[in-house]
């Protein structure tokens, strides 16, 4: 599925294929958009991730089935982020959750819709609850940076700059109806707008007065930065909720949703592997390459880039639990590197106010 | 709508920077602060230790001797109070009628704020309403008395609930403000929290904490008629109020600014007027970097592009934050700065003007052509306030506050015997009785997890009531309109739990203190996690008159109603007890052998709506409010008598708890309602403080639906009449059409409400 923005997209545009979906990974250099992100604002092109109604009757009940965080509650003012597990445990997606007044919005992760309305669509099993793809008619165009909030007051209305974390407005911009949202993927200031396709152009545009735009491969870098979940680089087959590190996205204290019961079963159980960060090794290792700690081998390297803010290369390791610990020398294909804390980077947004 | 002009005609202050309005204003305008370091000894172990203290001298020097009996904080409260009197022209021996047309007690009230309770000698928490009782009593006003306490912005709360009390017809006086001092506990609680500058504060510009301080202020309120009438000088014009809840966070508040914005936009609404009339702001301005950023952004949304050029001062710079009293504390500033014609300014200010495009009035006061303020401030539980204040204008013609029926819709009781009105009315049909035992809140959830878990027992409590109540009356209000939906928060004495285990942190180590707890302190804080659960951002308050509060809440939800402010409005009351299990004995309202009511836990919840939006949405409605009344100082019949609540009823719902008050109740009701069946439902649930007030309307509602009533088992010798005028049986023997339900604060307020079945 390619981006509704494409035809606004630069010629030179470098896209790719994610999961379902074909998305720009770069606009003009990695480096720069990178640092757009983190110094200034950029624009996202969100395109890749589906959209999911569910409506009806039973929706919500449907929704707090299947999404492992609790949303029972969630009004149409509050969005928040929540993995979507299989009855095995296994990440089928994370999501950013929108309350609506008539049942739940979901916004799956890039190029991961067609899988999680698959998934959805598999576990209805009432006709109080109706699934509907809204990825056709609605797009989401993404804010982020630290003077994100700046863009925000420019492009729609100061008042929603400094909404909370996670709040989520209906509001109109040039007369139409949008579903605005302070998210954050990166650490810095972020915030998303759900918008008609056939008005996607035209916000596309107006963002760009007030901003740069950025693809994929810089958004994900940031995220990587601090720790942001990327499920399509980290989660691999088998891996428990645990063990790549999103317990922080399931909520065991609910009375039952699918996969709660692997999950439990792994945090009982205690002991497997652990994600940890680390940097060090000067190319970047590829994917699978083995962790050795004193000479034993721990693990392997899930997910690893070149970080532009650190200017070395950041991966991610899941190795054998109690090694996952920041400060350790271990070494990736024979390489010595350094386990790290996260945030790697401090994004700039932690010190500086909205005003 | 033009409606009854309010005006202000006397003042009282007594604070770090003045003991009356004279000094006060002479200090605010020559920028000479009061904020001194303290000096008690026990304060010694904190590292700030600047505050707003009020030498005792100057509080004994101006009371009279019979004044100095009573506790610091009503005698500071006396000291201001007698001020705004005298000023008024209302002293000589408390007011009557006789004396220059002056209103007679039963027109005179008294609405004061005050954040704290207050420590009697033994160090023992009394009722709230006890400083206002204090003042009513030695200046013989028997009108309307609320204690309001909706934490820092109590004080102007109270001044906006004295005009509805004016607007309604209820009295032709109000003497409005707010009273705290400073307290040990409530100064290690900021500390705790690091929201304490270690120097004089700088609001607005350094913003790195606040200082605390104490005192007094009241403002004498009248309708512009009856004060000319008399000869008095209206000083300035109550011209609206407007009150909104943040929804968002116990303590921080909601940094858009939207909530704070809100209530202006409201204030200025109900005044009639927009951004564009107002002159001056009088900021909340405690000096913390949250509440400084938020009121930044509050100006730049009420004001937009003009944000700059209206100027906004912080007095607190020169008083500290005297907590309940602040909101009075600043109106009497704005009165005397449109008197005056003059700007207090921010002092201490240090940044330069031009490192900022609003204008905080730096360090020197500002001669100015002012006709408007307006004076806002912000609390703990997300509460906003603010005033729109005026000079005075001359008599003209208006119009009458509009009567608007409003209806019950919705009950939500969470008490030992139940949750929910099902299970409730499924225990009042069986005999069942569980006085003194406990709510369960299992079964089911009421609020997302994140929140519930961070919750105390009490508010856990209000908000399955609430949660509760909205689901029986069955809205679906979309994310909109929850914004114009009113929460009135009742209780005696909040949350004993949080402010249990807050003093014991204290008591442990000051420096330490349990800042979770000290959150949950402030009474209001339950009504707070109520908004934010639900997502009510409509107008809020917080009643706290004992026994009394539920009748008194249902009143401002009913004034919200008439005044066009909210169409709905969620009433809830919740008190808990942390006595040991209930005895074996259960109590016998109005028995002859029961000895004393049996503390219980409970939150009880109703929805209030405008008979036309109940209408509008298909809704069902347990009953009509016809009526309400209430009266101090007096017993039961008084409030019988009142001509709201008078007349026949077949069934009344009382406030007996099987104490020895419940023999004076009962003559009155046999004797002013003959023919009526009388019960209670202390029996059911044990005496809940605000939650059985809210229960006997709750129990009142359902017997007019259901036929169904508290059997008062047990009941064999009552204290007064004969057995036959109790209900000794669940079910009625004949339809209800009228039943009363009766609150009271025994040696306060007694309330009554009718209602009439629908």
């Amino acid at each position: 599925m390619a981006s509704v923005l494409a035809t606004e997209h630069p010629e030179d545009t470098a896209y790719g294929e994610v999961g379902d979906a074909t998305v720009p990974l770069r606009f003009s250099s990695l480096a720069e958009e990178y640092r757009v992100l983190r110094d200034r604002a950029a624009v996202l092109d969100l395109g890749g991730h589906g959209l999911i109604q569910i409506t009806g009757s039973g929706g919500v009940d449907f929704a707090q089935r299947v999404l492992a965080r609790d949303v029972e509650y969630l009004t149409s003012d509050r969005c928040m982020m929540s993995l979507v597990l299989d009855e095995s445990g296994q990440v089928v997606d994370q999501v950013l959750a929108f309350g609506r007044e008539d049942g739940l919005l979901l916004e799956s992760s890039c190029g991961a819709g067609a899988r999680l309305l698959e998934h959805l669509l598999a576990r209805v099993a009432d006709d109080d609850v109706q699934i509907t793809d809204r990825s056709g008619d609605l797009t989401v165009i993404g804010l982020e940076g630290p003077y994100a909030w700046g863009v925000v007051g420019r492009l729609i209305d100061a008042e929603l700059a400094s909404l909370p974390f996670e709040s989520v407005v209906d509001t109109t911009w040039d007369d139409v109806e949008i579903v605005f949202a302070r998210t954050g993927l990166t650490g810095e200031y972020g915030y998303q707008m759900i918008v008609p396709v056939e008005s996607a152009a035209a916000m596309w545009r107006r963002s760009l007065e007030h901003a740069q735009a950025a693809g994929l491969e810089a958004l994900e870098l940031a995220m990587l930065e601090v720790r942001q979940p990327i499920p399509r680089h980290e989660v691999t087959p088998g891996a428990s909720v645990i063990e790549i590190g999103a317990n922080w996205l399931v909520d065991i204290t609910k009375d039952a949703f699918v996969g709660k019961d692997a999950v439990v079963e792994a945090f009982e159980a205690g002991g497997g592997r652990r994600t940890v960060g680390f940097t060090g090794c000067p190319d970047v290792p590829a994917l699978g390459t083995r962790v050795q700690a004193a000479g034993q081998d721990i693990g392997e390297v899930v997910y690893a880039v070149r970080s532009v803010g650190l200017d070395a290369t950041l991966g991610l390791a899941r190795v054998t639990g109690e090694l996952a610990a920041a400060g350790l020398e271990l070494s990736v294909g024979g390489l010595p590197v350094t386990t790290l804390t996260s945030p790697y980077v401090v994004p700039k947004s932690w010190s500086i106010p909205i005003i | 709508m033009a409606l009854r002009p309010v005006v202000v005609t006397g003042l009282g202050i007594i604070c770090a920077a003045g003991r009356d309005p004279a000094e006060f204003w002479r200090r605010l305008t020559a920028g000479q602060g009061g904020l001194t370091p303290i000096e008690d000894e026990a304060f010694a172990v904190f590292t700030a230790r600047y505050a707003g203290q009020v030498p005792d001298a100057w509080i004994d020097d101006r009371l009279p001797a019979e004044d100095r009996g009573v506790d610091r904080t009503a005698r500071l409260a006396l000291v201001a109070a007698r001020q705004a009197v005298e000023q008024a022209g209302l002293a000589a021996r408390g007011p009557g009628p006789g004396r220059a047309g002056g209103p007679g007690p039963g027109r005179f009230g008294i609405i004061l704020g005050k954040c704290q309770a207050t420590p009697d000698a033994e160090g023992r928490y009394q009722p709230m309403h006890r400083t206002a009782d204090a003042v009513a009593d030695r200046l013989g006003l028997r009108g309307p008395r609320i204690l309001v306490s909706t934490a820092c912005a109590a004080g102007g709360n109270a001044v906006g609930l004295a005009r509805d009390k004016i607007l309604t017809g209820e009295a032709d006086a109000v003497l409005a403000g707010g009273v705290d001092p400073l307290l040990f506990g409530t100064y290690a609680g900021f500390a705790g929290l690091q929201a304490l500058s270690t120097g004089p504060c700088r609001p607005y510009s350094s913003s790195d904490g606040l200082n605390l301080g104490e005192g007094a202020a009241f403002l004498l309120l009248e309708p512009l008629d009856l004060a000319l009438a008399r000869g008095a000088t209206p000083l300035a014009e109550v011209a609206g109020y407007g009150l909104s809840a943040d929804a968002y966070h116990a303590t921080a508040p909601d940094p858009t600014g939207r909530g704070g914005a809100s209530a202006v936009r409201r204030a200025l609404a109900d005044a009639g007027l927009t951004p564009a009339d107002v002159h001056y702001v009088s900021g909340h301005g405690t000096g913390t970097p949250a509440n400084d950023a938020m009121e930044a952004k509050v100006m730049r949304l009420v004001f937009g592009e003009r944000a700059g050029r209206v100027p906004t001062s912080g007095i607190k710079s020169f008083v500290g934050h005297t907590l309940g009293a602040a909101g009075a504390v600043e109106a009497v500033a704005s009165v005397l700065a449109l008197q005056h014609g003059v700007a207090p300014p921010t002092i201490g200010f240090e940044d330069e003007p031009a490192a900022t495009d609003l204008d905080f009035v730096p360090n020197e006061a500002r001669p100015m052509a002012i006709d408007t303020v307006v004076s806002n401030n912000y609390a703990f539980g997300g509460n906003n306030v603010s005033l729109v204040l005026t000079r005075p204008r001359g008599p003209r013609p208006y119009d009458g506050l509009p009567r608007r029926a409003a209806v019950i819709t919705g009950l939500g009781p969470v008490t030992g015997v139940g949750a929910g009105i099902t299970e409730v009315a499924e225990a009042v049909a069986a005999g069942r009785q569980e006085p003194g035992r406990p709510p369960s809140l299992d079964g089911r959830t009421y609020a997302p997890r994140s929140l519930w878990r961070h919750m105390n027992h009490l508010s856990r409590m209000a908000i399955a009531a609430s949660r509760l109540a909205w689901e029986d009356a069955g809205l679906k209000l979309p994310r909109k309109a929850l914004d114009d939906v009113g929460l009135v928060f009742a209780t005696a004495a909040g949350s004993a739990e949080s402010t249990g285990g807050f003093d014991e942190s204290i008591a442990l180590n000051p420096n330490k203190p349990a800042v979770l707890s000290f959150s949950n302190v402030v009474l209001n804080a339950t009504g707070g996690a109520v908004c934010q659960t639900l997502g009510l951002r409509g107008p809020t308050t917080t009643i706290c008159n004992g026994g009394a509060s539920a009748s008194i809440a249902l009143d401002c939800a009913l004034e919200m109603i008439r005044a066009g402010k909210a169409e709905v409005v969620l009433v809830v009351a919740a008190d808990e007890t942390t006595a040991p299990a209930p005895p074996p004995d259960p109590p016998v309202p109005y028995g002859e052998g029961s000895a004393a009511p049996v503390p219980g836990s409970a939150a009880v919840a109703f929805v209030v709506e405008s008979a036309e939006h109940c209408a509008g949405r298909g809704g069902r409605a347990y009953a009509r409010v016809a009526g309400t009344a209430h009266t101090t100082g007096a017993g039961t019949e008084a409030v019988l008598r009142e001509p709201p609540v008078a007349g026949p009823v077949e069934l009344v719902v009382g406030a007996g708890a099987g104490g020895p008050e419940d023999g004076q109740e009962a003559a009155a009701v046999l004797d002013c309602a003959p023919g009526a069946l009388l019960t209670a439902s202390a029996g059911l649930t044990g005496d809940c403080q605000a939650a059985t007030g809210a229960m006997n309307l709750v129990l009142a509602a359902l017997a007019l639906r259901e036929r169904l009533a508290p059997a008062l088992t047990g009941l064999i010798a009552p204290r007064a009449g004969t057995i036959g005028s109790y209900v000794t049986k669940p079910d009625l023997p004949a339809p209800v059409r009228r039943a009363l339900a009766l609150t009271a604060a025994h040696g306060s307020v007694r309330g009554a409400v009718l209602l009439e079945a629908v």
